[in-house]
């Protein structure tokens, strides 16, 4: 057999019971009749052939490395090479413990990274450097040498600078911690092109905005270990057993160790199947549950007095007629309650603008509680807003049994330490920054944050760069203030046809969209609103297929631009719709690093064999690119380019002595190893030293983060807060549930509130959910023929099978589905434990596989909450990933009906004839 | 009887379903040509149709001492293995990239399907392999004697050289884990990563489980795990016990949450998955598992200490397996096909 289908057709001949020389059938086989005394049950003299095996388990050289998905996995595998060839991975599983009573990180990684590599010898991987030859997305290229498509880059990027300005040239790739000196290589050039670099960890929507609104940080969670020290998890959200493959045994195991898991989630997932206890909440209306569960702790005094008073902003004083904290005479960041003990106001220690720079009493006693005719406490006020938040009217809202909520309330309020595992299940919702905030209210109330075992802990999305101080100094060598950043939701929404019906206090988002970049809060590039983004270099990204708004981005933004560029190692949908297509090395193939959110170790990437066919590291790519444009530049006698935004005289025939800092860096492990140098956590290592094991980190930043790393302690964040009482990063120094800008009291979100799921579709019955699932890390393993053969081999959506029965569709059906924004066709499955009136399907198909129309973002539309675009308070000012309106999902509706495929949808499904793309 | 057996315990209340086994060993033994819709270590979520599809329902094993064989699953009921005509989408501006035959029936078809037991519904995953019988009904089945059982510990195989395809095995087995290589015309299965276990490594399947939740050993060694979750806690079962193949393969059985309404009832009392059905898997005997379970988990979350579910939290490589290197290795090159 030379080839698989060849042997495809011998397997269907077998099974019609042909005559295959070589071959028996069972049928009338011509037995051999065995006489003799052999016994195989007990002993047998014919063993020579176990060689077979034995010859099959084995290899030449063995490699550490591991993979850049987005997956918050970060998990080192070693692979295995034989006679040149990568045959097989295999997880390390050597993560050193961290203390014998934690069970350990190993083995770390799933069953996506135990094949990847199908995806570096595979039909999907990119070979050569490729220039459109086409319609975008058609698929008909013509090889190019590199020199050919750096030239045709690096000079249109040039032509737009010196015609349209810097600002026309964008940059997207996303989450540095899973390969940072990828990701460096392209904002170092960008830094020094001028060219726009844009937000991911909001536009994916996975940036909890609650986090910056109350704790002035971008996301701090504990690592994945110290799950096993809680008494009480709380999965909201997040279906673990799919979308933390690698860590969710710490919960399963907490649970042996004596603690109680909850599964909070509509639908019956595969992390359900574990839990003490299931609450198949109504979609979108968890933030009524903790809100219930708050008033619960509140009416029961079974909040944490001591905690409460120092950690938080509760005992702060509120002016009744304005709503505004009561603030020093002329100041806007010092703050007051009302002492106890002298019966006197008091200013609130550790404030911004506070002289002590400690939040510790010393000796003072807020009055939670107090109110007289002028001002009152926060706490008061949230009293009042918690008032409708019966266990009654909880009960009704979410539709859950009365009985099992009350004894939830009760348990998270005793039960310690307790903690939420937060997932994009709740994160994707246009009120996610209101969720966000009702969740953290309760693990503040409890007094669980900053405990070992507790707290509000997300992990959706790998951005957690450990080494952070090394990394920035790497990435935006100049610094941030010398560098054009953008939030990509606004501008994928304003550079496109997406606009938003719904009116917000009676007003269109694009008033609070004009508002925000005119007071200073949100960046928009290209500054001037005549001009349009001109250039769009994609790379570790698959950004057109994730898009929201998809099938409007189709017909405006990917017509609008000039020069789309991918690096990538396969061909994803956006590289299928770029203009020039660049082959990177595979996650196997080149030297970088990883860290996550999930655990507190360093480990690399390493070269298991040398980038194959014309495949180059991203780094090289830029390395070479810079190269062109110092080339271009002084071929072209370009005269340097004054930056005036920056008031930086540009001389391109530089970018590669500034790219490269003067030949500092040669190849990227010189950019590994100078994070590595820069920073507290990994101060002392190497890049060489990492081949080792994974490392786990010394130190920590304390400009960046908020507990110390301890030998024998799992990490859990705000610890400094907790136990040293310093301030927490915020206006008022404290977890702050009280925010008195202007929106937010328009809006009536000053304080956490629940607000329904957008109602703008009402026309369309089913919510449409498209989770993160176990068979892909986004888009990456979408197309990878061993996952799909353990699937339905193409995209399908779920539905319920009392909602199938309605709309006449059964299993394995094709269907529609559909609303005002755009429609897909794909097959359907009957999935007993999916929500009634809420279709399911798992995020991330690539537009070209399994579809006979659209692709699974055709019917979402980008919205923007208003409230997200507000800047200028204190700790909430746009600052890249970390505050910044995010690409919400999970509130579109659609409807479906049963598809009947046309003759040509038959030719494609049957890959007949011309069938159609 | 072998000198000792190797075995694995399952618990199934941390498996999560992400088929990490399945890939490992695909990738490690069944990525050979004629194997392709060979997984030899598989997971299925139960209730549900299984791989191969209703392996359960058509016959195998043991009835009175005598052997009851099935007829074969058919090549669709071990599910369609999926190629793409990626070439032609990508890079030639071809047609939408699809498999090569219309969707019909996949090894894992009913993923997270279960059933619904009065509107609720129910489900757990089920990883499965070949269970390395002490009383193997493929062994006992095959006219030319080429299915043995290892004297050092208890492996069953499949003699690669002396079997000439006839299949009895397939039939005998009544957990359908012998397959067919069309290509080489023999009968193929788990092979219990026999290489690694004689280098003192663990299966694949159990190396590389995210969820930690197999335990490998020897069920004779009193030291091992396997041993006492066994025999000594007496809280893992083996697969349809009544087909009498002794299976060495065992399984802590599943918890579900309880239904809507009913949080603090015993799982015994108002079950969101019924009993019946894990008596149908596991034989009456886990009902009493299930009970002691359940007071062990009570006892743990109100404060107190249980040892079983210490031992099963597996904390590391050195609880979770117990495998001694081969004292002897194998003979190489003495004996081959009679």
């Amino acid at each position: 057999m030379k080839n698989r289908r060849d042997f495809l057709k011998l397997g269907a001949l077998a099974a019609l019971g042909a005559s295959i020389p070589g071959c028996r059938k069972a049928d009338k086989p011509q037995l051999e009749a065995f006489t003799g005394p052999l016994d195989p049950l007990r002993a047998y003299p014919y063993r020579g052939w176990e060689d077979l095996y034995r010859k099959q388990w084995t290899w030449d050289k063995v490699v550490r490395s591991t993979h850049s998905a987005n997956c918050t996995g970060s998990c080192s595998w070693n692979v295995y090479v034989r006679n040149g060839v990568m045959i097989r991975e295999e997880q390390a599983a050597d993560y050193p413990r961290i203390s014998a009573d934690l069970p350990d990180y190993n083995p770390r990684g799933c069953q996506k990274g135990a094949c990847f590599t199908e995806y570096v010898y595979g039909p999907q991987r990119l070979r050569s450097p490729l220039i459109r030859a086409g319609e975008r997305g058609e698929g008909k290229w013509r090889k190019a040498t590199w020199d050919e498509a750096l030239t045709m880059v690096a000079g249109k990027l040039l032509d737009n600078i010196y015609q349209y300005g810097p600002d026309t040239n964008t940059f997207f790739s996303v989450i540095p911690a899973m390969s940072p000196v990828s990701f460096a290589a392209g904002s170092r050039f960008a830094q020094y092109t001028g060219g726009v670099f844009c937000s991911f960890y909001d536009w994916y929507c996975d940036l909890p905005p609650g986090e910056p609104l109350t704790w002035g940080v971008q996301t701090e969670s504990c690592e994945c270990a110290d799950w096993f020290n809680s008494k009480y998890i709380v999965l909201w959200g997040s279906n673990i057993s799919q979308t933390r493959i690698p860590d969710a045994h710490f919960a399963w195991e907490a649970r042996y160790n004596g603690a109680k898991i909850v599964g909070i989630s509509p639908d019956f997932n595969s992390s359900m199947v574990h839990t003490d206890l299931f609450l198949s909440i109504q979609p979108g209306t968890d933030a009524a549950l903790a809100l219930g569960v708050a008033k619960y702790i509140v009416d029961n005094n079974l909040y944490d007095t001591p905690y409460v008073k120092e950690q938080t902003d509760l005992p702060l004083l509120v002016d009744k007629r304005t709503n505004l904290f009561v603030r020093a005479e002329g100041s806007t960041d010092r703050f007051f309650f009302h002492d106890a003990k002298t019966g006197k106001r008091h200013e609130a220690p550790g404030s911004m603008g506070s002289k002590e720079k400690t939040i510790a009493l010393n000796g003072a006693d807020p009055d939670l509680h107090y109110s007289d005719g002028e001002v009152t406490t926060v706490f008061e006020l949230m009293k009042q807003k918690l008032a409708p938040y019966t266990l009654e009217a909880v009960a009704q809202t979410t539709g859950l049994a009365l009985s099992d909520i009350k004894q939830f309330a009760h348990e998270f309020a005793t039960r310690k330490p307790a903690m939420i595992i937060h997932g994009a299940g709740l994160n994707h919702w246009f009120h996610n920054d209101l969720i966000n905030r009702s969740l953290i209210l309760l693990v503040a109330l409890t007094g669980n944050t900053g405990k070992n075992g507790g707290g509000f802990n997300h992990y959706v999305g790998q951005e957690r760069v450990w080494p952070e101080r090394g990394f920035k100094a790497y990435a935006f060598p100049e610094g941030a203030k010398k560098q054009r950043m953008q939030n990509m939701t606004l501008w994928t929404y304003l550079h496109s046809s997406n606009k938003d019906p719904h009116l917000y206090n009676g007003k269109p988002i694009e008033h609070y969209i004009e508002e925000s970049i005119k007071n200073g809060w949100m960046p928009l590039y290209p500054k001037k609103r005549d001009q349009k983004p001109r250039a769009l270099i994609v790379w570790r990204a698959n950004y057109l297929n994730q898009a929201k708004g998809n099938e409007y981005i189709l017909k405006s933004l990917w017509k609008d631009l000039d020069l789309i560029v991918d690096l990538n190692y396969r061909m994803d949908t956006t590289a299928l719709f770029s203009d020039v297509v660049l082959p990177a090395a595979s996650y196997y193939e080149k030297s970088d690093i990883s860290t996550t959110d999930c655990h507190s170790y360093v480990h690399p990437f390493n070269k298991v064999l040398d980038p194959l066919y014309d495949s180059k590291p991203d780094w090289e790519i830029f390395r070479d690119l810079a190269k062109k444009v110092a080339q271009l530049a002084a071929e072209r006698k370009l005269a340097p380019y004054h930056d005036q935004q920056f008031d930086w005289r540009r001389d391109f025939t530089k970018t590669y002595d500034l790219w490269s800092g003067n030949g500092k860096f040669q190849q990227p492990e010189d950019g590994a190893n100078f994070i590595l140098d820069g920073s507290p956590e990994t101060k002392g290592m190497t890049f060489e030293q990492l081949k080792q094991h994974p490392q786990r980190f010394k130190k920590i930043d304390e400009e960046a983060w908020n507990s110390e790393i301890e030998e024998g302690r799992a990490y859990t964040p705000f610890q400094h807060q907790v136990d040293e009482k310093r301030p927490w990063r915020t206006l008022t120094g404290r977890q702050q549930f009280y925010l008195d800008h202007p929106w937010f009291l328009d809006f009536g979100e000053q304080l956490p509130v629940y607000k329904e799921p957008l109602a703008d579709s009402a026309k369309y019955p089913f919510f449409w959910n498209t989770p993160h699932g176990r068979w892909s890390i986004h888009s990456t393993w979408r197309d990878a023929r061993y996952q799909l053969r353990l699937q339905r081999g193409i995209p399908i959506c779920y539905i319920h099978p009392e909602d199938a029965k309605a709309r006449n569709i059964a299993d394995n059906d094709w269907v529609k589905v559909f609303n005002d924004n755009g429609s897909f066709v794909s097959k359907v499955q009957i999935l007993p434990g999916e929500k009634r009136k809420r279709l399911t399907m798992y995020h991330g198909w690539e537009r070209y596989l399994g579809f006979l129309q659209g692709g699974w973002q055709s019917t979402s539309m980008i919205k923007i909450k208003p409230t997200q675009l507000v800047g200028g308070y204190g700790h909430v000012n746009f600052k890249l990933n970390y505050w910044g309106p995010t690409g919400n999902n999970r509130d579109v509706r659609v409807d479906i009906v049963k598809y009947t495929p046309t003759a040509a949808d038959l030719q494609t499904i049957r890959r007949t004839g011309k069938g159609k793309a | 009887m072998p000198q000792h057996q190797i075995s694995m315990v399952l618990d199934l209340n941390k498996c999560l379903g992400c088929q990490t086994c399945t890939m490992a060993c695909k990738k490690l033994w069944t990525d050979g040509d004629g194997m392709d819709y060979m997984y030899w270590n598989n997971v299925e979520t139960r209730p549900g149709q299984g791989y191969p599809r209703n392996w359960d329902k058509i016959g195998g094993g043991f009835e009175d001492g005598k052997l009851r064989p099935s007829e074969l699953p058919s090549k669709e009921d071990y599910g369609q293995t999926f190629e793409y005509n990626y070439a032609e989408r990508l890079f030639q501006g071809g047609m939408q990239a699809m498999p090569q035959e219309e969707v019909r029936n996949t090894p894992n078809w009913d993923e997270d399907v279960g059933a619904l037991m009065l509107g609720e519904n129910y489900y757990f995953y089920l990883p499965r392999l070949c269970n390395h019988c002490t009383n193997p009904a493929c062994l006992e089945a095959c006219p030319r004697k080429a299915i043995y059982k290892r004297a050092e510990d208890g492996i069953v195989l499949v003699d690669q050289e002396r079997c000439e395809g006839y299949r009895y095995c397939m039939k005998a087995c009544p957990y359908k884990k012998i397959y067919f290589n069309e290509l080489l015309g023999k009968a193929q299965k788990c092979i219990f990563c026999y290489p690694r276990i004689e280098k003192g490594e663990v299966n694949a399947c159990a190396k590389q489980c995210p969820g930690r939740l197999r335990f490998v050993g020897f069920l004779d060694d009193p030291d091992s795990a396997v041993h006492k979750l066994v025999h000594v806690y007496k809280v893992a079962l083996g697969l349809f016990p009544e087909k009498g193949t002794e299976p060495n393969v065992f399984y802590v059985p599943p918890f579900n949450p309880p239904r809507t309404g009913s949080y603090g009832k015993s799982v015994l009392e108002d079950p969101r998955m019924p009993m019946d059905y894990l008596k149908y898997l596991f034989g009456d005997e886990v009902v009493d598992v299930i009970r002691r379970l359940e007071g062990e988990l009570q006892r743990a979350q109100s404060g107190g200490a249980s040892e079983v579910l210490q031992l099963l939290i597996g904390r590391d490589e050195h609880v979770r397996y117990q495998i001694p290197k081969h004292e002897q290795l194998i003979q190489i090159g003495g004996g081959h096909k009679a």
